[in-house]
C-alpha cells in the first residue's frame, strides 16, 4: 500500500472515522461529574503547577512580554495534543486488536480516530487561551496578538507531523511492545528540550543551545506559540524548518506504516 | 471474473512466521538499524497453514468448510474476510464482504447498543444513512427492545450477540463468512438466525460456513471443502464431503489407513462396489426415467473377507450439487448378518417423483459407525423427464380442485 492508498482508505472510512471519534469522546468522559471539562483540567492543572514554580519558587527569566502563565499555557498546549496521541498511538492498534482480527477494520482508520480526537481535546482548550489573553489584554499586561488568524495555518505542519508520528508508533507498537515504554522517557525528555516553560535565547550558547534548536519539534511549537500569543509572524526560515519536519515525519510514519500494514491483524 | 461468481480463490496458500520469543523482529535495534523492518519476510520456514486452496463460489451459494482442528479452516476464512493477506495465491470478491467471526466484537462496553449497532454497521462496510435505515429492522430483530438504548455493558450475553449477529446480517452482504456463530441465542432465535440466513440465500448471497457441526453444513450447504492439515482433502456435494469426514474420523479411531485414491471415491475396500447402476422395472440399465415411474439402483458387491458390520446407502444430489435424497439400510431398519463374496443389493423406488433434470447417484457400503469399506461420490447419473418443466427437486403426483367453473382443465392430448 503506498501513501496514496492509505490516504484513500481514510477518506472512504470518514463517516466511520467520525463516529468513533464521536464515541471516543463520549465514551471517555461518560459516568464523569465534570464530562468535557475534563480534557480542560489537565493543562489547567499542569498550567497552575508550572505557573507558581517558575513565578514564585524558582521565577524563571523569560524574556517576554507576556504573562509567564500565558505564555507556558501556549507552549503546553500543542506539547499535550502531540504527546497524548504519540501515547495514545502506542496502545491504539492492540487495545483495538479484536477489531482488526475479527471485524475487518482497516488499521488506519484508528491511529486517524486518535489523532482527530486529540486534536478536538486540543481545540477545546483553544478559547481557554483566548480568554485568558482577552483577560491580560483588558489589564493592560499585553497586546491582543491579531495574528492568532494565522493559527490554523501554523497548526497544518504540527498536525501533519504528529499524524506520521502517530502512524509510525502504532505500527512500530504492534511489533514492539516496549514502545510505550521508550516512548514516556523519550517524551519526557524531548519536553524538557523543547522551548515549552522557557524560550531558546535562556539556554547558553553551546552545545545545548544547538540540541534545543535542532530538536525538530522546535519550530513547530515556536510556529504555534509566535502566532498564537506573542503575535509575531515568524520567519520564513522556521515555516520551512516545520514544514520539512513535517513532511519528513509523515512520510516515515506513511512508509513504516504501510510497510507494515499487513502484518498488523496477524500480530496483534 | 463473471458476474455469477460471487468469490474466487486461485492457488492459495497461508504461511505464518514462526515467531522467535520476541516478535518477527529480534530488537528494535535490528529492525530499524539493519533494515529488518524493510525486507520481505523469509518466505521459507514459518507453519504453512493452508496450501493450494482453489474455490470458486457462485452467488446464492453456501460452501460448507470442514475439517478437524489445525486444518487451517479459520484461516481460510480470514482470508476471504480480507483480515489476512494469502502467501501466494488470489483471493477474488466480487463485491462486499461481512464476517461473523466473534459476535459484537467491535462493541464498546461504555456506550450505547444503538451507538454500537451503527459503529459496527459501518465497520462491516456500510454507510452511516444505510445503517440508520436498517435500524429499526435490527433492534426489532434482536429482541433487545428498550434496553437498545443502555450502555452494552448492561447487556446479558445473549442480547449481546443477539445484537451482533442483527448487525451483520442486517445487509445483504455479497459474500457472507460465518465461523461457528450461525445459530445464537435461545432455540427461538437460533430459529430466526437460520431463517436469516436462509433469506440471505435466496437473495444471492455467497456463504463460506466454517462449522463443527456437521449435520448443519448438510443442512445448509451445496458443496463442502473438507480440509486436513491446511491442504483440501474432499471437495464436492456437501453430503460427500461430510461422509468422507465422518469415514475419516471413524478410520483414525478404528486406527486403520485409509485408501485414498482419489476425491470422488475412497475407503478401506474391505467390500468393494463393483457395480451401481440405475435400472428399470425390468432390470434393464437405464439411463433416463420418467417422471412418476419405478426405478431402481443397483450395487453390485465384492466383500474380499466377511463382514457382520455394514450399512449399504445411496444418496441422490442434483446436478448443482442440492441434496435430494438419501438412505441406507441401517436408517431403514435392516440388521446386518454376513457379507461375504459377491452379491447384490437392490433398492427400489415405486415411482421416483422427482422433478424433471439431471441427478447424481452417490452409493456407499460403510460401518455402522461411518468407517468406509466403499464411498463412490456421483458414481452414475440418470435423467428424470416429466411432460412439464417443474422447477425443485420433487414432483409428487398432484391435481387442481378448484371450486367453481372459474377455470377449465387442460385440453387432451396437450
Amino acid at each position: 500500500m503506498r501513501p496514496p492508498a492509505l490516504l484513500v482508505t481514510l477518506h472512504r472510512q470518514r463517516g466511520l472515522i467520525g463516529v468513533l471519534v464521536g464515541r471516543e469522546l463520549k465514551a471517555r468522559y461518560r459516568g464523569t461529574l465534570f464530562g468535557y471539562f475534563w480534557s480542560l483540567l489537565n493543562p489547567l492543572l499542569l498550567l497552575g503547577v508550572y505557573s507558581i514554580v517558575f513565578t514564585l519558587v524558582i521565577p524563571a527569566r523569560v524574556p517576554t512580554h507576556v504573562p509567564y502563565p500565558l505564555f507556558l499555557f501556549a507552549g503546553l498546549l500543542p506539547w499535550l495534543f502531540a504527546s497524548g496521541a504519540m501515547f495514545d498511538a502506542a496502545i491504539v492498534l492492540l487495545d483495538n486488536g479484536p477489531l482488526l482480527k475479527k471485524v475487518m477494520c482497516p488499521p488506519e482508520v484508528f491511529p486517524a480516530v486518535t489523532v482527530l480526537s486529540h486534536l478536538v481535546h486540543h481545540l477545546l482548550a483553544v478559547p481557554v487561551l483566548v480568554a485568558g489573553m482577552a483577560a491580560a489584554a483588558f489589564a493592560g499586561a499585553m497586546r491582543f496578538p491579531v495574528t492568532i488568524a494565522l493559527l490554523p495555518l501554523a497548526m497544518v505542519p504540527w498536525l501533519i507531523a504528529v499524524s506520521g508520528l502517530v502512524l509510525l508508533i502504532s505500527a512500530l507498537a504492534v511489533h514492539f511492545r516496549d514502545i510505550k515504554d521508550l516512548l514516556h522517557n523519550i517524551l519526557n525528555l524531548l519536553f524538557f528540550l523543547t522551548p515549552i516553560i522557557y524560550v531558546p535565547e535562556l539556554v547558553p550558547a553551546g552545545f545545548l543551545r544547538r540540541a534545543v534548536l535542532a530538536n525538530p519539534l522546535t519550530p513547530l511549537v515556536e510556529l504555534y506559540r509566535d502566532v498564537a500569543l506573542l503575535g509575531t509572524v515568524p520567519k520564513l526560515a522556521t515555516w520551512g524548518w516545520a514544514v520539512l519536519v513535517a513532511v519528513v515525519c509523515w512520510t516515515l510514519g506513511v512508509g513504516v506504516f504501510s510497510r507494515l500494514r499487513e502484518t498488523l491483524a496477524e500480530t496483534v | 471474473m463473471s458476474d455469477a461468481t460471487a468469490l474466487r480463490l486461485s492457488g492459495v496458500s497461508k504461511r505464518y512466521p514462526m515467531r522467535p520469543q520476541k516478535g518477527r523482529f529480534h530488537s528494535l535495534k535490528g529492525a530499524l538499524l539493519r533494515g529488518e523492518l524493510w525486507r520481505r519476510e523469509r518466505e521459507k520456514g514459518g507453519f504453512l497453514a493452508l496450501e493450494g486452496v482453489n474455490l470458486e463460489i457462485e452467488k446464492g451459494e453456501t460452501v460448507g468448510v470442514i475439517g478437524p482442528n489445525g486444518s487451517g479452516k479459520s484461516t481460510l476464512l480470514k482470508l476471504v474476510a480480507g483480515i489476512l493477506k494469502p502467501t501466494t495465491g488470489t483471493v477474488e470478491v466480487n463485491g462486499r464482504v461481512t464476517a461473523l467471526i466473534e459476535l459484537g466484537a467491535g462493541f464498546h462496553p461504555e456506550i450505547s447498543g444503538r451507538e454500537n449497532a451503527v459503529i459496527n454497521g459501518m465497520m462491516l462496510g456500510l454507510s452511516r444513512a444505510d445503517v440508520m435505515r436498517r435500524l429499526p429492522w435490527i433492534i426489532e430483530f434482536s429482541g433487545v427492545g428498550q434496553f437498545i438504548d443502555q450502555p452494552v455493558k448492561t447487556f446479558s450475553s445473549g442480547m449481546y450477540v443477539r445484537l451482533g449477529f442483527a448487525v451483520a446480517v442486517a445487509a445483504e452482504p455479497e459474500v457472507l463468512v460465518v465461523d461457528e456463530v450461525l445459530a445464537v441465542g435461545d432455540q427461538a432465535f437460533a430459529h430466526r438466525c437460520l431463517d436469516r440466513i436462509a433469506a440471505l440465500q435466496r437473495h444471492g448471497t455467497a456463504i463460506l460456513l466454517v462449522s463443527h457441526d456437521l449435520a448443519l453444513v448438510e443442512h445448509l450447504a451445496n458443496r463442502a471443502l473438507y480440509l486436513r492439515a491446511g491442504s483440501p482433502v474432499a471437495y464436492g456435494t456437501a453430503a460427500s464431503s461430510v461422509a468422507r469426514y465422518r469415514s475419516d474420523v471413524a478410520s483414525q479411531e478404528a486406527g486403520q489407513q485409509l485408501d485414498t485414491t482419489s476425491g470422488r471415491r475412497w475407503g478401506n475396500r474391505a467390500v468393494v462396489l463393483d457395480v451401481v447402476e440405475v435400472v428399470d422395472v425390468t432390470g434393464r440399465v437405464t439411463g433416463t426415467v420418467r417422471n412418476g415411474e419405478p426405478a431402481a439402483i443397483r450395487l453390485a458387491y465384492t466383500a474380499h473377507e466377511e463382514q457382520t458390520d455394514f450399512v449399504f446407502g445411496v444418496a441422490i444430489s442434483r446436478e448443482d450439487g442440492t441434496h435430494v435424497y438419501g438412505t441406507n439400510t441401517d436408517l431403514d431398519g435392516w440388521r446386518p448378518q454376513s457379507l461375504a463374496g459377491t452379491g447384490e443389493v437392490r433398492i427400489e423406488f415405486p415411482a421416483l417423483e422427482l422433478a424433471p433434470g439431471r441427478y447424481f447417484v452417490d452409493a456407499a457400503v460403510h460401518a455402522k459407525e461411518g468407517l468406509a469399506y466403499d464411498y463412490a461420490c456421483e458414481v452414475c447419473s440418470f435423467l428424470v423427464t416429466a411432460p412439464v418443466g417443474w422447477p425443485g427437486s420433487y414432483a409428487p403426483r398432484h391435481r387442481w380442485l378448484p371450486s367453481g367453473p372459474a377455470m377449465l382443465p387442460p385440453l387432451e392430448g396437450e
